[in-house]
Formats: C-alpha cells, structure tokens, sequence
C-alpha cells in the first residue's frame, strides 16, 4: 500500500503518512462507531427491548451524536491525579492497539506494513496497551482504577501465554508468522481454512481438524480475556469497580480508551479470522476471478475480511450479553488450569501430526 | 536525509531522553514508565538494524514482560513513592575515576571496531528463520541449557513462594 | 482427571446452552413500550393526580385531616341559611362555601388515604401522571371555583349574620326577662361539641 501511495504521490513522507493513518480514518473510527451502535443495538435485542431508536433513522446516528457529545465535554483531571502520566496513558493504549493494525491483512492489497512476524508483532505490541492501562489507573490516583489496572494486567499477561502457545501451533502447520502469508496460503475455498485443516491434501488434513477446533477455541477465550471483554471484564466490572481504569476519565481521553477498547475487539476478532478461517479469502471462489475483473478481488478480499471480523465480534457480543462475569480467581483457573494445559497438549499433538 | 534517518534519530531521541529520566526521575514511576519509552525506542532501533524479530521479542519481553513485572512490583509495594531516592554524590573520586575508565573503553570500542554502517537493506527475509537454524544447530546445547535454567529458576520461585503457604 | 475433563466439558456446554437462549431472544419481538408515544393502560385503582369536584364538595374538612403530610388545605365559610348552596350529586345539602381547596401535590404521596372519607366522593384519583412543573408554586392546586370578590362577599355576609347574632345575643342578654339557663345549655353544647 505504501508502495503504491508513492507511486501515485510521489513523495515517501505523505504516502508514509497517508499510508499510516489510513486505517484509522478509513476503518477504525467508522467501525468503532458502528460497533457502538451494534453493541447496544445486539443487547437491546437479546434483551427484548429496542435500544436507541430516536436518533437518525432507528437510532443509526446515536454513536455520532455520543461522538459530538464527548467531544463538547469538558476535559477533567482530578486535583490528585498525576497530569503528566494521566495524560499520556490514553495516547499508549490507542497507539497500541492502533499499532496492532499495521500487521492486520485486510486484503491482499491492503496490508499496512507486510511484516514477516506480523502475529508475533501483533501479541508483542499489545504489551503496549498493559502499560498504558497500568499508567492510566495509577495515574487517576483512585482505588478503584488502580485495582482494574491490576486486574486488567494481570489478566492480559496471563491469556497471552495460551494465545501464544495456540500461534506456535499454527506456526507448526503454516510454517510462517505472517499473516498476510497465512492468509494467503487458505486459498479462496473454505475447505483450505485452517481450521479445517489448512490448505494441504491428505490424512493428516483430516487429522488437524479436531485439534483445530480446540485451537480455536483456546485463541478465542483468551482473545475475549484480552480485549477484557464479559465474561472476563472483570477490570471494568461496574458493580465493583466503577468503570476500572477508566474511571476517571471524560471527554475526549475517556473517548480514546473507548475507541481503543472497540478497535481492539476487532483486531482480535480479524487475528482469529486470519488464523482459522482464511483471512481476507472468500469462502466461494472471487467473482471477479470468474468475471475476468482484476480489481474487483482486493474489494471481495476486504469485505470477506470485514465480514468475518465483524462476525467475530458479533460472537464477542453475543458471548457478552449471555454470560455473567467470572470471579477473578475463576479467571486465573481459567487461564492456568485450563487453557494452558490444554494448548500444550493441542500443541504438541500438532507438532506431531505436522511431523507425519 | 532520508525518512529512515528521521526515524533512526526520533528512535534514538526517545531512547537517550527516557533513559535519561530514567536515572535522574524523583519518582520511582516516573522511572519505570520512562523504561518503557526506552525499551520502546530500542526495539525502534533494532528494526532500523534489521533485526526485526529481535525488535520484537524485545517489545515482548521487555515491555511485555519484565516492565509490566516491575509495575507490578512498584505498585503493590506500600507507599513506595514516597520513599526518597537517594540521589546526592558519594564518593566522588572513585566514582570519576570509575566512569573515565568505562567512557575510555567504549570510546576505544567505538573508534576502533569496524562497523557495518549502511543502511539495513528492506529484510526481505525474516530473521527468524536464521536465528531459529542457528539455535537448533550450533548453538543448540547452550539453548538447552538455558531452557533447563530457566525451569529451574521457575521451580525455584514456585518452592519458595509455596513455603510461605505451608508455615501459616 | 475425571472431573477435570468434566469440568471443561460442561463449561464449553453450558456457555453453547446461554448462548442458544440469547439467539433464540436476539429474534423475538421487543417488549418495549415507547413511553411517550405509547402509553400503557393503567389499573383501575392507580394512584395519581387528585381531582376534586369542588361542586360535590361539601367542605367537610375531612380530607384534610385524613392527609398524613398536611397537603390539603381547606377553608370554608358558612352560608346564610336564607342562600341556597346548591345539592351535592348524591343528594347532600350543602352548608359552606368551599372558599379554599388547595393540594400541594408536590407535597402529596399518592396514599389515596384523603379519598375514602369524603362523604360525597368528590375527591378522587385521575389517571393523569404527567404533571412536572418547572415551578413549584405550579405545583399548589388551588380548586375551588370562588372568585376572590365572591369570597369577600361570603365573608362579609358571615361576618354580617354573625355581628346580627350577637346583636340579637346581646340584645336578648340584655333582655331581663330571658330565663337564665340557656347560656349554660349553650355551654354545655360547646363542651360536647368540643369533645
Ligand atoms: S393522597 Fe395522601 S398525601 Fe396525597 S393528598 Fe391525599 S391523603 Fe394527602
Ligand atoms: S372530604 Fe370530600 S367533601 Fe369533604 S372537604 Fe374533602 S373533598 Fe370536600
């Protein structure tokens, strides 16, 4: 993308720029707003009501009015807060999270930086957004942001490691850290999706599938704790923490944890969808291989890419308003007990069947 | 001066201004969140070398793992921010001599090693690849034995961590 | 082991158990009443906005003193027994001119208890439960239908019969022919009426 920017500007520093914050204005701030929307609109749903309906045509211009809305407010710092850090932590998460897209393939045209570690860069700049929610809830100087900075910490380190362990096994089938490749090697039938045993032929194909599965299941969970989405909120768990971290927080900088947060759940959602279920490729074929027309691919590519990202943070939703929040000695049972043991075991059943 | 240079001098702003505050910061947090913008910009520097999974095991470990472990532990400790620094000057001989001592061997590292200074070339391959060969090669013993001394130091925390339990 | 394996089990189960009840819900009708656009039938006997149907009303006080936080206040003056008040819808004669019936219904508590001693039921709960005000004083009901002349009128005639009673009174005390017990049968009537 990059490359093309500068073909058609001609000067390296705008395409640079260009190419770097086209993802947030093409996609992260209108999805966020989509999401937002979703999420309220889902719950609504699931609960049997209505959710926002008197803003624009059935409520469809609620997040842009809750936009507007934080922009005019007021900024508030508390007197005891630590400005300097307060300030900056929201900068951290966002650039961490937004970082986190560079090396997201939203198609085969788009990728902001092709890196050949893409999914390790992924997992290791989400660190990024640890420390930024650690400053943030220390810097509010408020029990409350202090202790879901703690929680949301604690429990990110933790769920990293079963991710971790399930892109290992990954790796031992696909052979590369690139998304962009993995992607590329599902080639457009589903049939070659990862999680149905990747695009190879043969016993072993059908061998992989179970262990897939259980992969799948394993990144996603750990996925969810993650983004410290329900049932592993427990950093903003409102009925004991307020808002956790944030909760000092308004206008604008509470507005950037928001937009890292619902970024966030797409870059995971876009990860799992990478890795199992064929990245930016169709499930059916291109239509433009079948036309003769060789643009139309990158644009099949992209939505097949957002429809299965935005499937997966429906499932995010879905999961969400089903289940109640774990406790967080549940959490870490969760995590240690039972997710790692069983990536391991997934791990090393993979590295055997890839062996044969 | 091209957008790499740019960048190689932004990278190393960062690192040498945070690093700086690292040191000299009153507050021990202060000390700690600024290790993270250094450890930042030298995975910064890492990847302008090239080496790009150094870059980020380095994003991983460090920022990832060993800071977050030191907020941690600045955090849970009871009004550690409030306990003074020392930061006066003791011993201020030995301490010149012991810093014109280490400034003369770098600068004698510095002037007279041969460095490779062209620009990295766009990695067109990853590192991994290599450093993973090399690993599970030549290098494949000492890796073996970190591994084991890396459990054992895991074992040993667990022991000790478990010995509490059993007293109380 | 065992229990392990079971463990993990049923977790994955019963997430897919909650997770198949909110799909079943994600796709039933909302329940929702759009408040202001749609408004639900109340029940009969919700407790509301008061009404007073100050022509029913008879002036018995007996809402007031009903009324546990004091929001009705009543004054009342008596009608000349040559004015005729008018009748109440069930038949009651009435004495007094209701020169006053205020509810503070910022005060009321909806007790509905001012509503069952009324003799002529003309005090009653509506159905009406929107009646937010900017200003409190909005708030003070003011029923009766009495101008303020009338009232002044009222109160002069009272003020006018009663000055001519005690004319009359006096006039009959200065008498010396008036037998001596009628000022204590008066007494004695005050005492029980007291009581
Ligand atoms: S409803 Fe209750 S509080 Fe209200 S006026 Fe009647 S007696 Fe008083
Ligand atoms: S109880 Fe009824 S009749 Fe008596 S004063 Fe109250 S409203 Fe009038």
């Amino acid at each position: 993308m990059y490359n093309l920017l500068n073909n058609l500007i001609g000067n390296e520093y705008v395409a640079a720029v260009i190419a770097a914050a086209l993802p947030l204005f093409v996609f992260i701030l209108p999805f966020a707003l989509a999401a937002v929307l979703l999420e309220r609109k889902v719950s609504a749903f699931m609960q049997d009501r209505l959710g926002p309906n008197r803003t624009g045509y059935r409520g469809l211009l609620q997040t842009v009015a809750d936009i507007l809305k934080l922009i005019q407010k007021e900024d508030i710092t508390a007197t005891d807060a630590d400005k300097k850090l307060f300030n900056l932590a929201p900068v951290l998460v966002f650039a961490g999270c937004y970082a986190a897209f560079a090396a997201i393939p939203f198609s085969g045209a788009y990728i902001g930086a092709d890196i050949d570690l893409g999914m390790f860069f992924i997992v290791a700049i989400s660190s990024l957004v640890v420390a930024g929610i650690l400053m943030g809830g220390w810097a509010s100087n408020n029990k409350y942001s202090l202790i879901g900075a703690m929680r949301s910490a604690a429990q990110m380190i933790s769920y990293e490691i079963p991710t971790a362990l399930v892109i290992l096994s990954l790796v031992l089938v696909t052979g590369t850290l690139s998304l962009h490749q993995i992607s590329e090697q599902q080639t457009a039938y589903f049939w070659n999706w990862n999680i149905l045993g990747g695009a190879g032929l043969g016993f072993s194909k059908l061998l992989l599938i179970p262990f897939m599965i259980v992969g799948f299941i394993i990144i996603y969970i750990s996925s969810l704790a993650e983004v410290n989405r329900t049932p592993f909120d427990i950093p903003e768990a409102e009925s004991e923490l307020v808002a956790g971290f944030h909760t000092e927080y308004s206008g604008m900088k509470f507005a950037m944890f928001f937009l890292a947060e619902y970024a966030n759940m797409f870059a995971v959602s876009s990860v799992v969808a990478a890795l199992f279920f064929g990245g930016y490729q169709s499930p059916f074929g291109y239509l433009g291989n079948t036309l003769g027309i060789s643009w139309l691919v990158p644009l099949e590519q992209f939505f097949w890419f957002t429809a299965k990202g935005m499937f997966f943070v429906l499932v995010q939703m879905w999961l969400r308003w089903t289940l109640p929040r774990l406790r967080v000695d549940q959490l870490m049972t969760v995590c240690w007990k039972y997710l790692i043991p069983y990536a391991f075991v997934n791990l090393i059943i993979v590295g055997l069947i890839t062996l044969l | 001066m091209n957008i790499y240079d740019i960048v190689f001098y932004l990278f190393a702003a960062i690192t040498l201004a945070s690093a700086f505050v690292v040191v000299t910061a009153r507050n021990i947090i202060y000390s700690a969140f600024s290790l993270l913008f250094t450890f930042f910009g030298i995975a910064g520097l890492y990847v302008l070398l090239g080496a790009d999974f150094i870059a980020v095991v380095q994003l991983m470990v460090y920022v990832g793992g060993i800071l977050v472990l030191i907020l941690f532990g600045v955090m849970l400790t009871n009004k550690i921010t409030s306990v003074q620094i020392k930061t006066g000057t003791l011993q201020v001989i030995p301490a010149i001599l012991g810093t014109a001592l280490m400034a003369g061997v770098l600068i004698k590292i510095f002037t007279g090693t041969n460095w490779h200074s062209q620009m990295a070339q766009y990695p067109t391959k990853t590192t991994a690849y290599a450093l993973g060969h090399i690993l599970l090669t030549d290098y494949v013993l000492i890796f073996e034995l970190l591994g084991i001394l890396l459990l054992i130091a895991l074992i040993g925390a667990a022991t000790i961590a478990r010995k509490e339990e059993k007293a109380s | 082991m065992k229990q392990y394996l079971k463990n993990t089990w049923e977790a994955i189960w019963t997430v897919l158990v909650g997770m198949k009840i909110t799909l079943k819900h994600l796709f039933m009708p909302s329940v929702t009443i759009q408040y202001p656009d749609v408004k639900v039938q109340l029940p009969d006997r919700a407790r509301n906005r008061l009404y007073v149907n100050i022509d029913d009303c008879i002036g018995c006080d007996q809402c007031a003193r009903a009324c546990p936080v004091s929001c009705i206040s009543i004054e009342t003056v008596k009608g000349m027994p040559t004015e005729d008040l008018g009748k109440t819808s069930n038949g009651k004669k009435k004495a007094l001119w209701v020169t006053q019936f205020n509810i503070d219904i910022a005060k009321c508590c909806f007790c509905s208890l001012c509503t069952y001693p009324c003799p002529t039921e003309c005090i009653k709960m509506t159905d009406v439960y929107e009646f937010s005000e900017y200003e409190r004083a909005n708030l003070l009901y003011k029923f009766s239908n009495m101008t303020e002349e009338e009232v002044a009128v009222k109160k002069e005639n009272f003020a006018k019969m009663e000055a001519e009673k005690a004319a009359a009174k006096a006039a009959a005390a200065a008498a010396p022919k008036v037998p001596k017990p009628a000022p204590a049968a008066e007494a004695t009537k005050t005492d029980t009426e007291n009581k």
